[in-house]
């Protein structure tokens, strides 16, 4: 026979129950009562190492301060839609990871931070020209720029050295030295295809040649004109003459693979080769070196990820949250994280980027210099979510691919004028 | 059996009252019914009719991520007609559709026929031939990616080995022809073994006295297939085929991982294109014009092939 509980079983056991329960509570302390949490979203880093070190601060600051903080990470293709989750919902995490258009989309629901800004460039001799182009709205500073990733020339030198070639000073040179390059067997590599280093290769080039994307009212398309037909040209000129047909259907990784294979001279990528290699012990370490970025008629322009750190307004803890930040800007905390990151991680202040991780290192040296030719996309617009639009579906890499692959150059710009003119419709307030 | 009513009083005991109603209630067949099929309908309401008519709604909005957007009408499913890229995508997805389909279709009943003989160790084989289904797709085809990398891939190096192709051989995923080729090859790859294995069901269902009275009547091995075994498969391969255009028509991860849509777009499909344009790109409205863009067409491949099935 099944057992039946009567009410006044039924009594007894929850009133057991909830006398049970409330002794539980009373040796725990209830949840408001409990010690502050400061929440920051970043990115999961390319390199680990540099988002243990982060932890490790947090940690620190988080004993002095009285306040756990919690570093949540994220593949960093899953940041908007957080964003826009948390910013939809006013509540999540009060410190977060900003990158591209992030501060200008939240302009309204980001904190002005230019108190800090300030202070920083005070005491860290100075922003570099990007800081303001990243993260100064109409109505202020909604960002606190936190570092950037340089985009030099990587080369290996063996081959240059083999055929008497200098390394390249300007993209002109590059097509010159490359046509030799090739015929020696080794060409040179630049990505035209669904990646975003074929992007940021573009918009460095396009920069370089005076040729735009976009007007710098961020909501007129440019691409229309003779400069970008010369661009076109050059592209088309190099692919033929200096580069392999596989650059069509390269991914991030295609032009480490090129170079570290020993087949390539020359690709524009960040320092990962030359760190890959020297971290598995590769020989082609020796070989690999950097250079600055090129320059073009209308002088040297980059377009590295610049990301930088925001405060929501509807944080409750934005006051912990500007702590945090001027504890991980400490000389000394900045610095570690720096060397955590083995020189990934640029600092976008003039003084912190005067470290031995590169200056010691010849083949690194010139990494920070080239911060004063970084801007962010958009530029000499803002960077505003129909220039991440024109970046996701990959505008100007298939503009490219149809010039190489054929097309009359005139119809592949007016493609790709169209493709702009459908990204900047319906495009949010820029601020 | 006497015993039976008594056990039963003594396991539920006689309830009078409210209960004893509710439990009258309850027993009647077509509210017991009902209550059976509640939490399944409850599943597909919350888990395809919502986000089905979220996806409606969306598409007829300008919604971005992040803000609510307002009512445009047909402005979305207008402006992707002009759009070039999208009319490529709708080619390039009845290209993959219709090869991939074609060729599972006849390799699928091939190694069906195949797999049908008497080998040995057979069920080895017949075990090993569904491995390209269980491997999870993106991992599998990381693996084809690497295979069809241009330089150092094994496609190229052994056809160029062979002495199939001229060194350096076709750049696989960078040219549009060749890309949409290794595209296909792979979903061929990996939905052969759902055609082999369901063909075979249908083939060892065949009554081998058909295959008997054929032979008898002097048919070759061509005839009775033609004649004897075709006929007979046609409801299963129906099934399949209808299962497979699904399948084919909305896949994502081959061409997610293998080109995201390149080179120039010539492989994107409606999952990828709406991927791109409503996840990473932030336009919810126009992302969700393109899947729809589907279901149409899906409705109308299932509606006709039910019609044949039900008419067999």
């Amino acid at each position: 026979m099944s057992p039946r509980l009567d009410r006044r079983q039924f009594l007894k056991s929850t009133a057991g129950a909830t006398a049970g329960l409330a002794w539980l509570a009373s040796h725990r302390a209830p949840a408001f009562a409990q010690k502050r949490e400061l929440t920051f979203l970043s990115w999961n880093h390319f390199v680990p190492a540099s988002d243990d070190e982060l932890r490790r601060q947090a940690a620190v600051f988080g004993k002095d301060a009285g306040v756990a903080v919690r570093v949540d990470t994220i593949a960093h293709l899953q940041l908007p839609a957080r964003y826009a989750a948390e910013a939809q919902a006013q509540s999540g995490h009060d410190l977060i990871f900003s990158g591209g258009a992030t501060p200008f989309l939240y302009e309204q629901m980001l904190a002005d931070v230019g108190d800090i800004v300030d202070e920083f460039g005070k005491k860290f001799g100075g922003w570099y020209p990007f800081a303001a182009e990243t993260a100064q709205t109409k109505s202020g500073w909604r960002a606190i720029p936190w570092f950037w990733v340089s985009f030099p020339g990587t080369y290996n030198q063996a081959h240059f050295r083999a055929a008497g070639l200098e390394p390249p000073k300007t993209w002109a040179e590059l097509l010159r030295d490359g046509k030799i390059l090739k015929k020696m067997g080794h060409p040179v590599g630049i990505a035209i295809s669904h990646c975003n280093d074929a992007h940021t290769t573009y918009w460095s080039v396009a920069w370089s040649y005076g040729a735009k994307v976009v007007e710098a009212d961020s909501k007129t398309p440019a691409i229309n004109s003779d400069r970008t037909a010369q661009v076109i040209e050059w592209y088309k000129e190099l692919y033929r003459d200096a580069m392999e047909p596989e650059v069509l259907s390269w991914d991030d990784a295609g032009n480490n693979r090129f170079i570290l294979s020993g087949k390539g001279s020359w690709i524009h990528n960040p320092i990962s080769p030359y760190n890959y290699a020297l971290a598995n012990k590769l020989p082609i370490a020796d070989d690999l070196n950097h250079h600055r970025s090129l320059a073009g008629p209308a002088g040297i322009h980059s377009a590295p990820p610049i990301l930088g750190l925001g405060i929501w307004k509807f944080s409750k803890n934005q006051q912990v949250a500007r702590e945090f930040v001027r504890f991980l800007f400490r000389k000394d905390n900045f610095a570690d994280w720096v060397v955590a990151s083995n020189g990934f991680n640029h600092p976008p202040l003039r003084s912190l980027a005067d470290h031995p991780i590169w200056s010691q290192n010849p083949k690194l040296a010139m990494l920070p210099g080239e911060a004063e030719f970084a801007h962010p996309r958009g530029w000499p617009g803002r960077p505003t979510d129909a220039v991440q639009r024109i970046d996701i579906n990959f505008v100007m890499a298939d503009m490219l691919a149809k010039a190489v692959n054929g097309m009359a150059v005139k119809r592949a710009m007016e493609w790709a004028q169209d493709q702009i003119a459908a990204a900047l419709k319906g495009q949010l307030r820029a601020g | 059996m006497a015993v039976a009513p008594r056990v039963l009083e003594a396991v539920v005991p006689a309830e009078s009252g409210r209960l004893g109603g509710v439990r009258a209630w309850w027993e009647q067949e077509h509210v017991f019914g009902y209550g059976l099929i509640l939490p399944a309908l409850l599943l597909l309401v919350c888990l395809v009719a919502y986000p089905f008519g979220m996806a409606i709604y969306l598409s007829l909005s300008d919604s971005w991520v992040g803000s609510p957007g307002h009512f445009v009408g047909f402005a979305n499913y207008r402006e992707l007609l002009g759009n070039e890229v999208f009319r490529q995508t709708v080619r390039n997805s009845f290209v993959f559709t219709g090869l991939a389909l074609t060729l599972k279709t006849v390799l699928g009943t091939w190694l069906a026929l195949l797999l049908a003989r008497n080998l040995r160790f057979k069920r080895l084989i017949r075990g090993a031939v569904l491995l390209p289904f269980v491997i999870p797709t993106a991992l599998s085809t990381l693996g084809w990616w690497w295979m069809f990398d241009s330089l150092y891939g094994v496609v190229s190096w052994t056809a160029i080995r062979l002495r199939l192709i001229d060194p350096p051989g076709p750049n696989w995923l960078g040219e549009s022809v060749y890309a949409m080729a290794a595209v296909i090859t792979v979903n061929v790859w990996r939905g052969l073994p759902f055609f082999a294995i369901t063909v075979l069901a249908g083939l060892v269902a065949v009554p081998p006295e058909y295959y008997e009275a054929a032979e008898v009547d002097g048919a070759s091995a061509w005839g009775r297939f033609r004649y004897v075994t075709l006929p007979l498969l046609r409801p299963v391969l129906a099934v399949v085929i209808l299962f497979s255009t699904i399948f084919t028509f909305s896949d994502f991860n081959i061409v997610y991982v293998l080109t995201r849509g390149g080179p120039i777009n010539t492989t994107h499909l409606f999952a990828t294109l709406a991927y791109q344009v409503g996840l990473t790109g932030g336009n919810l409205g126009q992302g969700a014009a393109i899947s729809l863009f589907l279901f149409p067409m899906l409705g109308a491949v299932v509606f006709l092939q039910l019609r044949y099935i039900r008419r067999e």
